[in-house]
Order: C-alpha cells, then structure tokens, then sequence
C-alpha cells in the first residue's frame, strides 16, 4: 500500500517534512543509498551489512587481466610479395610476407646494409713515381688490394686466403704494410678536397708500424708458449708479491701503531707513513754512512725528514733564553731512522728514580722532609733540577749511612774480638788487620772470609756461619762507586 | 616484421652428412625432414628378384641403370632380398653423387612435400669439400631441380653461427669424421683446419671390443633383428639361445649385413660407452657402475672398465696402437693444437675462448667434461659451448642455415638462377667464399 510520501513523489511534490515520512520509508532510502557490493551474497549482506568493506573487497568476483591494446585493432592483413633487392645486381625475385599496408614499391629493408669499403686504386703513373717497392710487384700489390676489397680487410682472413701464384710467403705484417703504406701514399700525394685536419687524420688512420706489430706478435707469441711450470712459477712469484707487499704494510702499521702508543699521540710524530719512502731512499746512504763512520754528526739531509720539522732557524743562544727554550741535543751516535727518534716528553718523566734497594729508604727520607718524590706542582727545568739534586743528596746520605753501620759494626766485631784475645794468649792484631781488609776488597774470597769468621764465632757451626756471613756481605755490599773511596780510606 | 634483422623468404635448408640428411624450411628451429643418408638398392642382377615387394614404398625411386632404390625410414633399415646399401656420403665428403638428387627428392617432395623449385635452398658442406664437389651440387640443383636460388654454406660456419658466435673453434664430431675448424668473423681459417676419421677408429675398437675372443664372456653375434627367428631369455654372459630365421639368409647381402651390424656397434656405443672425465685412472673406473646391455640376439652382458676404454680413444691413443698404425687418426686434443698451431698467435686466446662443441658424436657419454679436462691441462682460460639440448647438438650445422637463409641481410648472397646461367660454374667459388 503506497504511502503518502509516495503519493508525493509520483504526483513530483516537494515532500512536506522530514517528520511527516513514514518509518517505513526511511527504511527503503537507507537500502537504496548502500547497494550490495558484488561478489558477496544477499543473505550474508543482510547479516554483516555494509559495516564490512573490507570483506566485500575480498569476496569481490577476481577478474582477468585487462588485455593490452596494441593498436591495430583487430586482424592484420598480410600478404605475399615478392621483391627486389638493391644490393643485388641481377634480377633475383624472392617472396616474404609483408604487412599490406606497407608501400610496395619502397626499396628493400636490408640493402642498406650493404656497404662497401672505400678501395684505393692507381694508374700506371702513379704506381712508378710513388708506390715502387723492391720487394713488391705492381701485380702482386693489386692481387692483395683486390683480396683486401674482397674479404672486406679482415686480415686474417686475407693472410688465410692470400696464394698469389710464384709469390713470395707473405706474413700476416707484409700484407699490412703494403697495403697502409701504398694508402698513405695516395692520399698524401694526392689532391685533397677536404681540409688539412681531415686528411690528416685519414692519414692517422692509416699509420703501421710494422716492426712494432712484429715486436708485439713475438711477445704474445711467448706469451702463448709458457709451460705450465713456467706459468705455476709465475703465479707463485705473484703471489709471493703480494704477500710481501701485504707483510710490508702489515708491518708499518704495526710500528705506526707502536709508536703511538708508546710515545702518544702528541708525541709529534708527524705522519709515519710519509717517511717509508725516504727511509728507503735513505737506507743506502745510511749503511754508506755507517760503513765510514759511525761518529760522523748526522747530516740534515737524512735527519730533516725523520724528524720533519722546519729547521731550527732561531737556533741561537739569545732567543732560546728569551723564549725559555732548552734544547737537548740527541746523541750524536744514534741513527736517524725512526726507531731512533725521540719523541717529545715530560720533562718530569725524566727525573732519575733512586735504585730499587734503597728506593724505600730514600722515599721516606724524602717524606720526612716533606717533599714528594713522584709529583711536581710546577715541574719546570729549574725545579726538576732542584728535585734531581734533592734526591741524589737523599741517595748519597742513605748510602753513607749505610757504609757507616757497616764499619760500626765492624769496629764492634774487632772490639770483640779484641776482647777474647786479650782474654786467651793475646793475638796479633795485624792478623785480624788483614781479614777485615780481605774483606772489603775481595767479597768473592769466600774461603778466607769464612776462616776469620770461624775464628771469630768459632763455637758456631761452619755451615751456619758461611750462610749468615754470605747474608750479611749481600747487606754490606755496596754500590761500586764506593768502593774505591773506602779503599783509599784503608789504604790512608 | 624485422625481428633480429629476419626476413624469411620460405629457403629450404639441406644439410648432408655421413649418417642423415637434414632438410627443412630456413627460419625453423628443427629440420622438418630427417632421413638417413644411407640407402638400399638391389642391383639389375640377372634374378631381378621379387620387384613387387618395393612397390608400395614411399622412398622407391628409379635410378639409372634400372637399379631400385630405397630411401628414407623405410629404405635401407628393413630387410630385402638382395639389396645392398650404399652412402654417397664417405669421410665428410659427397663420394658419389649418383643417388644425390634422388636422395634430396625424397627429402623435399616425399617426405615435406614442397617442390624445390619454388624455394631458394641453402645446401651446406663440410670445410674440406672440393670446388668440383660444390660446382657439381650447384649443377645438381640448377638444373635438375630448377631452384630460383642457391648458396652453399661452410658447415664450420654454419655451426659458429647456431652458436651464435662470429669467431669460434669448431669441433665437431659426426658419425665418420671429427674436425677441428677455426672459424674468424664468419670464414674458415683454411689454413687451421684439421679432420680425421677418428669416430670409426672409435667404432672399430668398440666392434673388435665386443666380438674379439675375450675370456670373461663369448664374443657377440651382432645378427641384426631382421634375422631372427626366435630367441629365449639366457643369463648374462651365457651363450644366447636364437634361431636364426634361414629363409632371409640367403637373400641378405654382404653390405646390409655390414650396415645393420655397424648399427649395433653404435647402439651399444651410444648406450653403453663413455669416457672418464679426468683421463684414465683404474681406480675410478673400479668404482664406476658396470651397464647391461642385450644384442638382438638374447645376448646380454655386464660392461664394466672396457666401457670407458671406448672413450679413451678420442683422447689418447697407446704408443703401442701408433706404433701399430703410423696412419691412425688424430685424436681430438691432437687435432685442437694442430689446428691452433697453424693460427695466429693473436687469434689463439680467441679461439679457444669460444670453443663450439657440436656433431652428434659429441653426445657421447662425459665427452664434453673430459675435453675441458684436457683443454684445461694446456689452456689457463677456455670456454666450451654444447647445446644441450641434443637436436642442436646433431644438427647444429643445418640450424646455422636456417638461422642464416633467414637473415634479410644474407638475401643478397643467393646465387640465383640468372646468374648461374650468365657466369655458370665460376659464380660458385666466387660468390660461396
């Protein structure tokens, strides 16, 4: 039963309001405004309604892949011709199939492919005033221009296929020879149309050098004829090349490296790589040198890119004072390779270390001073100087305190001694003189020194005194530099 | 249209070999027509015999001298009393021209059905063919079968070009002759080119293999199945059991015998020979698997190392074997340097680079890797190229025509009939570099 909104729409009213349409309506416009997609069923459609597009996409029907349009349009007519080929000289008609909308009377495709070299040729004239050749007659020469034409100057072909009769054999390097030069020949000696840069360069393009292609051919040739050995021997040269060269460069990096990490990075080391060249360079010059003299001052030239710095311009005493520059001169006997190379330092780096066995006394020497040892606040020439001397008079002072324990207790061992003999039949006292002085002077004499010490300790046992005795000389052994002085002491 | 500078004008391709004659349209990929180049004939004896049993033959012609001949499938290889075989083709070459164009005939109008006369036709021939040879095939086809046009094409070439090459070392074994060809931008380098006849000294070492007195087992009756009656299945190595079918022996000649047995010797070559890939060595050939084989005659046995000593022949010949025969063929690698030898030493790397492998002897079993072994023991760079596919490994020559006579560019070499009748015989060399 229609509605009153269908009423209105037949009769063409504008429908009153929104409001006034029936529910049932609105229902059918909503329907109409969501069609059902394809692919998908109409039961489904009303379950999931249009909520699922997705799902309509992948239900949707595939289709075939569209078939491209070549033109055309339809069916090709094509047809049997027969036709005539310009390249050819005679009246041959072959057939093939052409598209019929093709021009019938347009020439054949292929024959302009057809072309032909340009080919010299002479009169008698010519030949006699320009082209003679001793080894060459005028028939010969036109027999190989008219074989060159023909097999299109592919000289391999034309050395195969090249039997003048009661010639001379002719290598592959006479053909070509004969043939570019009697080319050059003509074309210089005659008239040109063209420009001079054109004929030159036509003239280029007909250049030989016969002796060299022979040269090279004899190259390939040996080249070719290498035994297997040879070429195995070869290879392994090569590769014997390579290792090296990669051992080398294995080998620089690693110094590189070394250097460093020895010397830092603010060593100064200015680029390692650039003085692998001059130290080969220098390498000859060097054992030359070394060969001379070892004492000779190194001359700039070799030390000038070892060290690669400006020479020293300002090297004079006044404006090293004034610019607080203190220079240390390398030892003149080390060589100016790299290993030599000093690298820049602290200065504080350089300050002596007492000797391990007395390190710990003069250390707390110096800490009853109040002076550390290890660091400098300022550690300029002067101070470290200062430092320097501060320690070797700890040194000195730690040393002699020694020697005088030393001779303190000697002094008190001899009283003892003194004492015993006074107490039994009172010995000489030069002999106790002489072991005390065998002592001092040869610490090696073991025998001896063991027999004055079994006389002084004798109710010891003898292996017993030997092994304290050889502790204590190891106590009072003192540094070389001593020595003489205690001696002259004794000898005074 | 013009498709890789093609323009097919409907040539008609003829490859002749020792063991087939190839004969299709230029611009195909296999040749439509493919018929031994062996033919049977029985000889206008003073007993004709019984005639009417070729009547119905497709390939019987007349030739001269009342003699019938049989050509194609069903010419040589079925049994007829008295009928000999002969091949117009012997070492490569055409021998005897005399069944030549009915040979052809059969090809084109027996069994393709076209007529000569209307398609210019290629004819190809090998790289060592006489300039009589080639006047007389260009005689042949002028005159007997009316060809517009006509060319005839180096067969090295041919192959150069089916591999797609300009430049190339052409190998190529067939079923009599191997050769060895450099080819340089299109032409034969007559001067590198080598052949020998070293597929039937293969042949005969695989016949005197297999019917030579051995100890593990009887020598082979290698009795065609033409003539065999009846036979019963027998163990391997056991003597067979068969009844030869006598009504046939009296009628069988001596030459069909001979070809029908050189058919099973190349039978068992094709299935059973082979050869090591990296020379001889006893030890691998222990380990290789021994093949069975079984003649027509019920015969069957296990081959295991003589197998591979076929093969071995290409390859090596034993001082004792050329100290035997000081004529004995080349053997392959022989034939490669030779041929390189006579070449420049430019041209060499070249070459050997684009080696082309082709001929249906080259299907033999592990030929290919062995010839790059043995290229590799004296090349430092080489590259062999073999079709895989065995159609153009066969007929490699006959599809290097066709790609050719449908080039539109090679329309221009034709020798056509004009120019023929103008210059005559002369136009031949002239014109076929």
């Amino acid at each position: 039963m229609a509605s009153a909104a269908d009423v209105r729409s037949i009769l063409s009213l504008p429908s009153t309001s929104s409001s006034a349409a029936g529910p049932s309506q609105s229902k059918k416009q909503n329907a109409v405004a969501t069609r059902k997609p394809e692919g998908i069923s109409r039961e489904l459609y009303s379950l999931i309604g249009p909520s699922a597009p997705a799902l309509a996409a992948q239900l949707a029907k595939p289709r075939l892949k569209q078939k491209p349009n070549l033109g055309g349009g339809g069916s090709v007519k094509w047809e049997w011709r027969s036709f005539k080929n310009g390249a050819r000289s005679d009246s041959l008609e072959l057939g093939h199939w052409v598209k019929a909308v093709q021009n019938p009377s347009a020439d054949y495709h292929f024959a302009k492919y057809n072309v032909q070299p340009t080919v010299y040729e002479w009169s008698q004239d010519e030949y006699s005033r320009h082209l003679e050749d001793s080894e060459w007659t005028k028939e010969e020469t036109s027999y190989l221009f008219k074989i060159a034409h023909e097999y299109d100057l592919r000289w391999y072909i034309i050395h195969d296929r090249y039997q003048y009769p009661n010639g001379p054999t002719r290598e592959l390097e006479d053909l070509k020879d004969r043939y570019y030069s009697v080319c050059r020949k003509l074309i210089r000696n005659r008239t040109w149309a063209g420009d001079e840069a054109s004929k030159n360069q036509l003239l280029v393009s007909f250049q030989y050098d016969k002796e060299r292609e022979i040269l090279r051919k004899k190259y390939v040739n040996s080249l070719a004829n290498r035994t297997s050995e040879q070429i195995q021997q070869e290879e392994a040269l090569y590769i014997e090349i390579k290792r090296l060269e990669q051992n080398e460069r294995q080998f620089k990096r690693d110094r590189e490296n070394l250097l460093r990490t020895i010397a830092g990075i603010d060593s100064g080391l200015p680029d390692v790589v650039e003085d692998d060249a001059s130290l080969i360079i220098a390498d000859p010059k060097k054992k030359k040198l070394k060969g001379i003299d070892l004492d000779i001052p190194q001359t700039p030239l070799l030390t000038a890119p070892v060290m690669k710095r400006p020479p020293a311009l300002n090297k004079n005493a006044v404006y090293d004072a004034t610019h607080c520059i203190i220079r240390n001169e390398p030892p003149p006997t080390t060589p100016a390779t790299k290993v030599a190379h000093t690298p820049a330092y602290l200065r504080s780096y350089k300050i002596p270390y007492p000797k391990a066995a007395i390190a710990h006394k003069v250390n707390a020497l110096l800490t009853e001073l109040g002076v550390s040892h290890s660091r400098l606040v300022m550690p300029t020439q002067a101070s470290c100087q200062h430092l320097e001397s501060v320690i070797d008079a700890a040194t000195n002072l730690v040393e002699l305190k020694k020697v005088l324990d030393k001779v303190n207790q000697d002094i008190e061992i001899l009283k003892n001694q003194l004492e015993l003999r006074e107490g039994g039949d009172g010995g000489s006292v030069a002999d106790a003189d002489l072991d005390d002085r065998g002592e001092t002077a040869e610490p090696e004499g073991e025998d001896r020194r063991s027999q004055s010490v079994m006389s002084a300790r004798s109710t010891r046992s003898r292996k017993h005194s030997r092994r304290s005795m050889s502790i204590s000389s190891v106590d009072t052994a003192v540094p070389t530099s001593t020595r003489p002085g205690t001696k002259r002491q004794k000898r005074m | 249209m013009v498709n890789y500078g093609g323009d097919e004008v409907s040539a008609l391709v003829i490859d002749i070999g020792s063991s087939s004659l190839r004969a299709g349209y230029a611009g195909d990929d296999t040749p439509k027509a493919i018929i031994p180049s062996a033919y049977g004939y029985i000889p206008p004896s003073p007993s004709p015999g019984d005639g009417d049993v070729a009547m119905n033959e497709a390939g019987s012609s007349e030739n001269a001298g009342k003699a019938k001949s049989y050509f194609g499938h069903s010419g040589p290889s079925i049994w007829r009393a008295n009928m000999e075989i002969g091949n117009p083709v012997s070492d490569g070459l055409i021998s005897d021209f005399g069944p030549i164009p009915a040979l052809i005939r059969h090809a084109l109008e027996d069994v393709m059905r076209c007529s000569a006369s209307e398609h210019p036709v290629l004819i190809t021939e090998p790289s060592w063919n006489t300039p009589a040879n080639r006047e007389r095939m260009a005689e042949i086809m002028f005159e007997e079968f009316q060809v517009p046009a006509f060319y005839i094409a180096n067969t090295s070439v041919l192959n150069t070009f089916a591999a797609g090459k300009g430049t190339a070392l052409v190998i190529d074994i067939g079923q009599s002759t191997a050769s060895v060809v450099p080819v340089v931008d299109g032409f034969v380098l007559r001067k590198g080119l080598q052949y020998s006849s070293l597929p039937k000294l293969v042949h005969a070492h695989a016949r005197h293999l297999l019917t030579a007195p051995n100890p593990i087992r009887p020598p082979a009756e290698l009795y065609p199945y033409q003539l065999i009656a009846s036979k019963q299945p027998v163990e391997a190595n056991a003597p067979p059991r068969y009844t030869l079918r006598q009504d046939r022996l009296a009628g069988t000649t001596q030459s069909w015998r001979e070809w029908y047995e050189a058919r099973e010797v190349e039978e068992w070559v094709q299935s059973v020979a082979g050869v090591l890939d990296q020379g001889w060595n006893d030890q691998v050939v222990q380990h290789r698997q021994p093949k069975q084989y079984e003649f027509p005659t019920g015969f069957n046995a296990w081959f295991g190392p003589e197998r591979f000593g076929v093969g071995e022949m290409y390859f090596l010949h034993s001082p004792q074997l050329v100290a035997g025969n000081p004529n004995i063929p080349k053997h392959i690698p022989g034939l490669i340097i030779d041929s390189l030898k006579a070449c420049d030493p430019e041209l060499r790397q070249v070459l050997i680079s684009n080696v082309v492998l082709t001929g249906g002897g080259s299907l033999f079993s592990g030929l290919a890797d062995r010839l790059g072994a043995e290229l590799a023991r004296s090349f430092p760079h080489f590259k062999i190229q073999a079709p895989g596919n065995p159609i153009e490994r066969r007929y490699g020559g006959w599809l290097g025509g066709s790609i050719l006579a449908s080039l539109g560019t090679f329309h221009q070499l034709w020798i056509s009939r004009e120019e023929w009748q103008e210059h005559g015989k002369a136009i031949v060399g002239q014109r076929c570099k």
